[in-house]
């Protein structure tokens, strides 16, 4: 594609759904370059080895059985942050992963690739508390604005009730104990806890415990399997072609939906480029200020460069990302780009269950962990926050549980008598090896709370390390103390579900900042106006996470950024086609 | 566009590659010597191997007396490996982004903030050797000492007692280290590209360990560092239990090896919640080029035992210590030593399990004209005056 009408920047989890409605609804010719590997592609059948082809704009390309083979589903093979497939790196293996400076303790969780983070997330949708957005002071658009392109975003992920196996079970019971009522809606007003809202393809109803089928597409199985296998990139069920997975991911909703403009001649057309890293925004003096032009890339493997000129230039690039290019191609900042990053301040309390506190909930003495989805029901409390149940494989609960704090290590670790947990901070030794020995009834609750966005959280140019792409992202985030207080209630409360239901030690990790859930970096209202153009580079758009005015109260943020990616292809399309 | 027409050039093509060679020859090693050590991947001295040795034997020691399948740690696994690798493996420098030296004007990075030499073993004290390093000057030292002196005298910026500089000299053990260097062995010329290539040489009493490799060395550097942090956390009398010199259960490791196991966790707490790269910076600084990174890899140092013990990364074997793409699970993933501990299966295709619908029919959801949200939240949800916003 030579002369793309937009050029979009990044195919993570906003990236493909706007290039797609661009495509789609406007008949506009875009090209998307993404940083990262492709995988289930057989133009690249080994994407971490080889350079593989250059561009797609196929959707016969996309293999589910190449997937399989790439997305082993092994944890170490997957997640590990140096060598996992699902890294933040050039998508060559035999390179070190994209450095950042992190000078603070504080992990740092994304995904270089075609799908972006959405590549690992638990395919959790719920939307934005409607009072996130319409009563703190930060959006200059309404909720209601949001609700259609929701549904536009749910239908295409097929986003439904996620299924309830024992572990929830569990949860729910605990829940309801404590005196929370379910919640019915998606437009969240009120506190209690559902099922979540997940883009995952109902298992079939005919899977149950007596269920002795295979678990093969090629045999007719459809939807999700249960396989708790959505962090190491979820390609279950096994030999389904990509748009067939059970999980959503961009990759399998959005990526085959842009693609599929290309064989109709009254849409406007998609071509993915991976392993093509934008170091540059072109621009010019335009009538009426600075104007984008283009961009210029590096190829990863053969470090070759090239421009590309388009009408409109739209960054999609991440919450990192985003900001750093913006900053070293040296456009104007008036002193919010990068800035007011929010993270969903996390914690984890975990709770250690007794075989009888579950057989009396579930008649089966099993809350096995890896068996369900990784998250499939929540808490929600507007205002303050969330609360997630999870349930995951052993070495992410590992570290999750017991090797990620900020309150130093347990055996040295106060507890306040008053506070409804038995122990905090990291747990070694023979103790960690006795809770892990507990692994199979064990769970998590991720609190996900309501921070705010704050200027001196964020991103900045690293003013000692360079890469080839420029000076590399420094990343900064600290709690505000009314952020604090907001996670210390929303601890107790999940303290308290895991004490109804029957829970026999409860321990706090105090994680310190766990960048996963990142949004508004590039801020609506502060870098980007209510069309999501940059204030001051026309023709410059932001379609991710980073133009989110805030964390949207707490809920997962994929089904708000992709909702808000759809919104501003319409608005690029109604301004200049 | 420009097209891609790599020829898919291996990493063993670029290993054994001209560059490569002729790299490592510039520091010293024969050409036999560096196919040798480019050959042999990432090889391990002494001192770095058992000081994360030490750190492993601390989060996952042995365990008698939780059942059979439970006595064996990390160590049995060599998980110490696991952790170096990711070290290595953690940070590409490009020459491009070098300078012969730093322009603290433009924030670039000079190629002597990389390169480390110094000899414990040659000079008066550990510490002596360590401010002879690389680009600092006679008179930087002895500013730098004079520094440190007037630094440690308040350790804790409360007032008090604080450290001597011979205290620290006496204290300050590197084991089995005689010399360590670390030098980018790329010509550094202007118009020079790509990764840069470091040559990592340790001498000890028993040989010689001379690696080449693409990616900084972090994974020898960090054990430095935890041995002058050790030694400041002694020195402040912080251990709880008593010093081990000797250590012989970890004999090539330096001061942080004598500490406690639960000491050594104490220790590297004090990185990140106790100001000791701080008080520590002038010393730390003339190892890493940014000390604040040391809070990260006390992070990383926790957490990498979930991302290596736990999983199935024991079951690679012989080839943990390879390129991911070189690696071959030789073990299923549910029967590796952590998996027997946990009662974890391994990947699945799926489970046959009961589920179900919570509600009945699916979520309520009338269309955006229809909506009638409240005006406000009422009730416990309201946090008054939320502070956040442009602050």
């Amino acid at each position: 594609m030579r002369d793309p009408d937009v050029v979009v920047i990044g195919a993570g989890g906003d990236g493909p759904a706007c290039a797609s409605r661009l495509a789609r609804a406007h008949g506009l010719d875009v090209l998307v370059l993404e940083g990262g590997a492709w995988h289930g592609n057989e133009k690249w059948p080994e994407p971490h080895a080889d350079s593989g082809g250059t561009i797609s704009t196929d959707p016969d390309d996309l293999d589910g059985k190449l997937l399989d083979e790439q997305f082993t589903v092994r944890e170490a093979d997957a997640n590990d942050p140096t060598w996992g497939y699902l890294r933040v790196g050039p998508a060559d293996h035999s390179r070190a992963p994209w450095f950042r400076n992190v000078p603070q303790n504080l992990f740092l969780w994304q995904v270089s690739a075609v799908g972006g983070t959405t590549a690992h997330y638990f395919g959790n949708h719920p939307r934005a508390y409607p009072y996130a957005i319409d009563e703190q002071p930060h959006w200059p658009i309404d909720y209601e604005d949001l609700v259609p392109y929701y549904q536009l975003n749910e239908a295409v992920t097929r986003t439904q009730q996620a299924p309830m196996t024992n572990k929830e079970e569990v949860f729910i019971a605990g829940a309801e104990r404590a005196g929370y009522d379910r919640i019915d809606t998606l437009n969240v007003t009120e506190t209690g806890w559902r099922p979540q809202p997940n883009a995952i393809e109902a298992p079939p109803a005919d899977l149950d415990a007596k269920y002795d089928g295979s678990f093969s597409y090629d045999d007719g199985f459809r939807g999700d399997s249960l396989a708790a296998d959505h962090f190491q990139g979820g390609p279950t069920p096994e030999d389904a072609p990509v748009r067939e997975k059970a999980r959503k991911s961009s990759n399998v909703s959005w990526v085959p939906r842009a693609l599929d403009t290309n064989a109709d001649p009254e849409l406007g057309t998609v071509a993915i480029r991976p392993n093509a890293y934008v170091t540059d925004i072109a621009t010019d003096e335009g009538a009426g200020g600075l104007e984008a032009t283009g961009v210029e890339f590096r190829d990863t493997w053969s470090g070759n460069t090239a421009t590309v000129e388009a009408d409109v230039v739209v960054l999609a690039a991440g919450c990192i990302e985003s900001p750093r290019l913006w900053l070293n191609s040296g456009l104007p900042d008036d002193g919010w780009v990068g800035k007011g990053l929010t993270t969903h301040w996390f914690d984890w309390i975990v709770g250690t269950y007794p075989d009888d506190a579950i057989e009396e909930i579930n008649g089966e003495a099993n809350m096995d962990p890896f068996v369900g989805q990784n998250s499939a029901v929540r808490f929600d409390k507007p205002g303050v926050g969330g609360m997630e149940d999870i349930g995951m494989t052993p070495g992410l609960v590992s570290f999750g549980n017991y090797l990620f704090s900020r309150a130093g290590y347990s055996f040295d670790a106060e507890v306040d008598p008053d506070e409804p947990w038995d122990s905090r901070g990291y747990v070694v030794g023979k103790e960690l090896k006795r809770r892990m020995a507990n692994y199979r009834n064990t769970k998590a609750l991720l609190i996900l709370t309501d921070d705010l966005p704050r200027r001196n959280n964020g991103v900045s140019l690293d003013d000692t390390f360079a890469d080839e792409h420029g000076a590399v992202p420094e990343i900064r985030w600290e709690p505000h103390p009314d952020d604090d207080a907001k996670r210390d209630e929303l601890a107790r409360i999940a303290a308290r579900i895991h004490r109804e239901a029957g829970a026999e030690h409860v321990h706090r990790c105090d994680w310190p900042p766990l960048l996963l859930h990142m949004q508004s970096s590039m801020a609506m209202g502060k870098v980007v106006d209510e069309n999501a153009q940059a204030y001051n580079v026309d023709r410059l758009f932001v379609a991710d996470h980073s133009a989110l005015a805030n964390g949207v109260g707490g809920p997962n943020p994929t089904n708000s950024g992709q909702a808000l990616a759809l919104r501003t292809a319409d608005r690029i399309g109604a301004l200049y086609f | 566009m420009v097209e891609n027409n790599d020829g898919g050039v291996s990493r063993r093509t670029m290993m054994h590659g001209l560059g490569g060679l002729a790299a490592v020859s510039m520091s010293g090693m024969t050409e036999r010597q560096a196919e040798a050590a480019l050959a042999a991947g990432v090889s391990t001295d002494p001192h770095t191997r058992d000081t994360y040795r030490a750190v492993v034997d601390a989060i996952l020691p042995r365990t008698p007396g939780l059942g059979d399948e439970h006595v064996p740690g990390g160590l049995e696994v060599e998980l110490e490996k696991f952790l170096i690798w990711d070290f290595n493996h953690f940070q590409e420098i490009r020459l491009e982004t070098l300078a012969e030296t730093a322009d603290p004007t433009v924030g670039q990075l000079s190629a002597d903030q990389l390169e480390v030499g110094f000899a414990p073993a040659a000079a008066d004290s550990a510490l002596d050797a360590l401010l002879d390093v690389d680009g600092i000057t006679e008179d930087a030292i002895e500013n730098t000492v004079d520094e440190l002196d007037g630094f440690l005298d308040d350790p804790l910026g409360v007032g008090g007692d604080g450290i001597d500089v011979d205290d620290l000299r006496e204290r300050l053990d590197f084991g089995a280290v005689d010399r360590f260097d670390v030098s980018i062995a790329d010509s550094l010329e202007e118009g020079s590209s790509g990764p840069a290539t470091f040559d990592v040489v340790v001498e000890t009493a028993d040989g010689d360990t001379r690696t080449a490799m693409r990616n900084y060395p972090y994974g020898a550097v960090f054990p430095i560092a935890f041995d002058i942090v050790a030694t400041e956390f002694i020195l402040l009398g912080k251990n709880e239990d008593a010093v081990e010199r000797g250590n012989e259960e970890f004999p090539g490791g330096g001061t942080f090896v004598q500490l406690s196991r639960e000491d050594r966790l104490r220790c590297l707490w004090s990185i990140v919640d106790g100001g000791a790269i701080d008080r520590l910076d002038e010393l730390l600084s003339t190892l890493i080029a940014d000390v604040g990174i040391l809070k990260f890899v006390v992070m990383a140092v926790n957490g990498l035992h979930g991302f290596g013990y736990y999983t199935e990364w024991a079951g690679y074997q012989e080839t943990t210590m390879e390129m991911p793409n070189d690696r071959r699970l030789n073990v299923p993933p549910g029967e590796v030593q952590s998996r027997e501990q946990t009662g974890y299966p391994g990947p699945q295709p799926g489970y046959a399990a009961d589920w179900r619908h919570a509600i009945p029919g699916g979520f309520d959801d009338p269309e955006a004209d229809d909506l009638d949200l409240p005006d406000d939240l009422t009730g416990d949800d309201v946090i008054d005056d939320p502070g956040g916003e442009s602050r």
